[in-house]
């Protein structure tokens, strides 16, 4: 995987925010296995990363997003959106299949929505899904009446629950997603464009890239991971309600960033978006089994995520000076 | 882009008079969410006539005066180009440390004491992130987004799951009677809106802003200090946001470690409703208020027209479909106008 | 011993202390805050490793990830009061499989996903309580509107609440006008307050069904003058309605003794991690709380209490 695609840039040495994230990652995993018994045990990591799962496959779509300097602020609304969809269709029809394929069309039209306001209405991303961030959450709670459905069957929600070789089945999917995405991002020219996108849009624009149908395919992308996202979410708890998802974009967008995506777009690729979640998530389950207090884990990581883009500021400046 | 929609011109030179000035006016996105404003509430009068009574509008404006004093210091961030979403948790943490300090429950300190240590709290912290984004280069969307997470954990863990109360008692008066029967977060918002009108538009400092935000390297060019510039929108928000604190958290009945919670966006959505450009350069604190008054009145317009059992469950929907359909209104006209002006200049 | 699982050390002797994990809805609010209090005391009295987390947030999703890694952690006994049911059992029963005693308090979970329930009230009992007492308050007969504030439209509880009320609001002459939702947010319940006063003429009263809105709408109420005409009843601890009370504007606090619940439930888990209490057991001996029936597989705390001005200051939490 490499993304050394950035048009214009000089530098030698692309990878300093992955190292970076990476030596941190390490030191986070050393100190966690030193202080905690049995913290490195992959048993348990493996157990303890199906949380992670859903965050991560939002993590892709919103990578590809902030890329072109745009951002998705609506991804936990519409999982709840599609969750509810889920629930209501199968309230409705008893049926495991339509129900899974309203929660992904659900996603689909949601991020369609996105995409057609940013891309044909030319509105800043940040107010579009600002706006929609409401609209979705609400039309969930609206649609459901607040309202839980839940018992959807063991299968299905063995689905979720269960592993193959050990890796959780959600995982397994993830990392084949990741790969198929930084492929395209990085051997594609459709991928190659969203750096350009991001780099300079109307540089892009006036070399012929087609901005406006690659934005719109991007949020509805994103709205289709969330659907999916939503759908494992659903199987796994087996429970599908209007609040599921809530609080998610702030995560996802702070993985993503961690992970050395550029919020200003241009720079960013799939392996740093992965350290990134590996390092709030291993901070988290560290945290919270040394200290058990969830106040500090929140504290720790809205610290992490300025501390490490300052070093990589600051490191980035003095190599470049 | 918006070919088709350009209003009729040169075919008479009557309409064309009226379609420009038309098109001027309906330009101002101040116009709109004015308009928006008054027929909501004649349409909501008509229902009810009790909504249009002094004590209803005497709450909504008391609930606007928060949003609207911490909205000038963020409408100020977005203009040079940055954002600020960490307003709700820095609020509930200046609320905390100055329930610790002043309530009679805890160190009962003098309010001399303790309110100007508020504002000096908020305006530091204010100081602290505009440092972090222009010496230390982190995007403020991060560095506010960490202080987003980080300060309500820091407050959560100070309260110690344990509520505040017992302000004292000449605090709690100002807040909910006021001073003359106007409530002191009134009072203040209206000093703030006239000092922030003062800075834009009749001091030097404030054609800075825009400048900056409009384009940071001509800004540079032409001598301006960026950081300078940036310490101080970020210290000024901090400071209106203890300001906000000290004026409306004592009207409430505790104080609770989930105070402010999504005031940020309620702040950002206001911001950007009020016609404040993301990008930077771009806005008027006019429409910023307007856009205050609009998103407060939703809650109070879906009680007055009785929207039912179910519908209240549709109230967050409604309230998202409204922002949506200012955004989306306004990008319209703009556009019209946009397409227009390009049609003139060729 | 139960809890073989995870790392934890097989050096398990004799001398080892139990570890108990309690699990609150939302860590950080004050009505959990004096839950923990008496679980503090229980756990000093019995010599037990209390554990106490939550989320900050009261995401159930964080709730079912605590007890996944408390299951790994290997801890004894997992205290859970389920923000969402649903969502939970599946890290429950999981923990139940690694060998570990799991019991609810506070709200119950699915029945398979736990050995107790440590019941201070059920929602049936907490909703014709309510209602019971404001009509009480206002007097049997009256009639006119009355208002509840909720906190989201998704919080399960509010809603069980809000079903058992209905029944009991309808057997009144009182009529139930509209139910708000505000979320958790003060400055929103504060609102809406002031809102249903202005909007209803013929308000009588508004339950105030959250720890934040409850003392919003007797803000609300206060602040309108209303003191008197309108009466707020709700759940709340009786520490943050003293004022409340004392000033006229609450005339009833309808909840249980969350420090006696917090007691109960370290008693509970201790009894059942030491082998002491069995299913089908009628009853148990709980400390200072004395002998406590059980009725099938719920832990009885007893009747949910009504604070009012003649007791409210007996009572610290």
């Amino acid at each position: 995987m490499n993304s050394m695609h950035d048009a214009g840039s000089s530098r030698s040495f692309r990878w300093w925010h992955e190292t970076v994230i990476g030596a941190l990652l390490v030191i986070v995993l050393l100190v966690a296995g030193w202080l905690v018994p049995g913290f490195l045990k992959p048993q348990s990591q493996l157990l303890l990363s199906r949380q992670l799962w859903e965050f991560a496959i939002l993590a892709l779509g919103m990578t590809l997003i902030i890329i072109t300097g745009g951002i998705d602020l609506s991804v936990g609304s519409t999982m709840g959106l599609s969750a509810v969809a889920f629930g209501g269709v199968h309230a409705a029809s008893g049926s495991l299949v339509a129900a899974s394929l309203a929660c992904l069309a659900t996603g689909l039209c949601c991020g369609a929505v996105n995409g057609a306001l940013v891309s044909q209405l030319r509105l800043h991303p940040l107010i579009v899904t600002l706006a929609t961030f409401a609209a979705y959450r609400g039309i969930a709670e609206g649609w459901s009446q607040g309202h839980s459905y839940s018992r959807f069957g063991d299968d299905f929600s063995n689905l979720a629950r269960g592993s193959w070789l050990g890796v959780p089945l959600p995982g397994t999917f993830f990392f084949v997603m990741a790969i198929g995405f930084a492929v395209f991002l990085a051997k594609t020219p459709n991928g190659r464009f969203l750096h350009a996108i991001g780099h300079n849009e109307r540089a892009a624009k006036f070399s012929g890239i087609a901005v406006d149908r690659i934005r719109f395919w991007l949020y509805t992308m994103s709205g289709l991971l969330a659907g999916l996202a939503s759908l494992i979410y659903v199987a796994r708890f087996d429970t599908a309600k209007a609040d599921f998802g809530k609080g998610f974009e702030l995560d996802v967008i702070t993985a993503v960033v961690l992970g050395g995506t550029s919020i200003y777009g241009g720079r960013g690729n799939i392996l740093g978006t992965i350290l990134g979640l590996l390092l709030i998530h291993e901070t988290r389950m560290f945290v919270s089994r040394y200290w058990g207090s969830d106040e500090l884990r929140s504290i720790v990581i809205g610290c992490l995520l300025i501390v490490a883009v300052l070093a990589y500021q600051l490191v980035s400046r003095r190599r470049r000076s | 882009m918006s070919r088709s929609q350009t209003p009729t011109i040169g075919h008479d030179s009557n309409t064309v008079r009226l379609s420009v000035r038309f098109a001027r006016l309906i330009r101002h996105r101040e116009v709109g969410l004015l308009l928006l404003i008054t027929l909501t509430s004649v349409v909501v009068g008509i229902k009810d006539i009790h909504f249009l009574s002094f004590e209803v509008w005497r709450d909504i404006l008391v609930r606007c005066a928060p949003t609207a004093i911490v909205a000038c210091g963020v409408m100020l961030v977005v203009v040079t180009g940055e954002i600020d979403i960490s307003v709700g948790s820095l609020m509930a943490l200046l609320a905390a440390v100055m329930g610790r300090m002043i309530s009679e429950n805890e160190l009962d300190l003098s309010c001399w004491i303790g309110i100007p240590a508020t504002l000096c709290l908020g305006t530091l912290i204010g100081v602290c992130t505009g440092s972090l984004v222009s010496l230390g280069r982190v995007p403020s969307i991060i560095v506010t987004l960490g202080l987003l997470t980080a300060l309500r954990g820091l407050t959560t863990l100070m309260m110690g799951g344990e509520n505040i109360d017992r302000l004292p008692e000449g605090l709690t008066q100002l807040a909910k009677q006021g001073l003359f029967g106007v409530p002191i977060s009134i009072l203040t918002a209206v000093g703030v809106i006239g000092l922030t009108s003062v800075l834009i538009h009749h001091i030097p400092l404030g054609r800075r802003l825009y400048a900056l935000g409009s384009s940071a390297e001509s800004a540079r060019m032409a001598g301006l200090s960026e950081v300078r510039l940036k310490l101080f929108v970020f210290g000024y928000t901090g400071f209106l946001t203890a300001l906000a604190t000290i004026v409306d958290v004592p009207r409430l009945p505790k104080i609770e470690s989930g105070i402010g919670s999504e005031f940020e966006l309620l702040v950002v959505t206001c911001v950007v409703v009020g016609g404040v450009a993301i990008s930077g350069g771009q806005g008027r604190l006019i429409g910023v208020l307007l856009a205050v008054v609009l998103m407060t009145m939703i809650r109070p317009v879906l009680t007055f027209i009785d929207i039912g059992e179910a519908g209240e469950k549709w109230t967050r929907a409604i309230q998202g479909m409204f922002i949506l359909l200012a955004v989306v209104t306004d990008s319209f006209f703009s556009r019209r106008q946009r397409g227009s002006e390009k049609e003139h200049a060729a | 011993m139960t809890g073989t699982s995870g790392e934890k050390s097989t050096d398990s002797s004799g001398s080892r202390k139990l570890r108990i994990a309690l699990l609150p809805k939302i860590k950080g609010i004050s009505y959990f805050s004096s839950c923990f209090k008496g679980a503090e005391e229980a756990a000093k009295e019995l010599g037990v490793e209390l554990i106490y987390d939550g989320p900050t947030d009261g995401d159930p999703r964080k709730q079912a990830e605590m007890i996944e890694q408390w299951t790994i952690d290997g801890v004894d006994v997992i205290c859970v009061a389920p923000n969402a049911p649903d969502v939970v059992a599946g890290a429950m029963k999981e923990a139940r499989a690694a060998g570990i005693s799991v019991i609810t308090w506070d709200a119950d979970g699915t029945t398979e996903s736990r050995s107790f329930f440590v019941n201070q009230a059920s929602a049936r009992a907490i909703g014709e309580g309510l209602v019971n007492t404001m009509l009480q308050d206002l007097g049997p007969e009256t009639e006119g509107d009355v208002v509840i504030i909720s906190a989201d439209a998704t919080s399960a509880n509010q809603n069980a609440w809000i079903e058992a009320m209905k029944p009991a609001l309808g057997k009144s002459k009182l009529n139930l006008a509209t139910i708000k939702y505000p979320g958790e947010n003060a400055s929103n319940a504060l609102a809406d307050g002031q809102d249903v006063i202005s909007k209803y003429p013929n308000l009588k009263g508004i339950f105030g069904i959250s720890s934040v809105s409850f003392p919003g709408a007797a803000e609300a109420v206060e602040q309108s003058g209303k003191g008197g005409q309108v009466l707020v009843t709700g759940l709340s601890t009786p520490n943050d309605m003293k004022k409340f009370v004392h000033n006229g504007t609450v005339r009833s606090v309808v909840l249980w003794n969350t420090v006696d619940l917090g007691y109960l439930t370290i008693h509970v888990a201790k009894a059942l991690a030491a082998g002491e209490l069995k299913d089908g057991a009628a009853s148990i001996k709980a400390g200072r709380l004395g002998e406590l029936s059980i009725v099938g597989d719920n832990v009885m705390l007893g009747d949910i209490m009504v604070f009012t001005k003649a007791n409210i200051d007996q009572y610290d939490f």
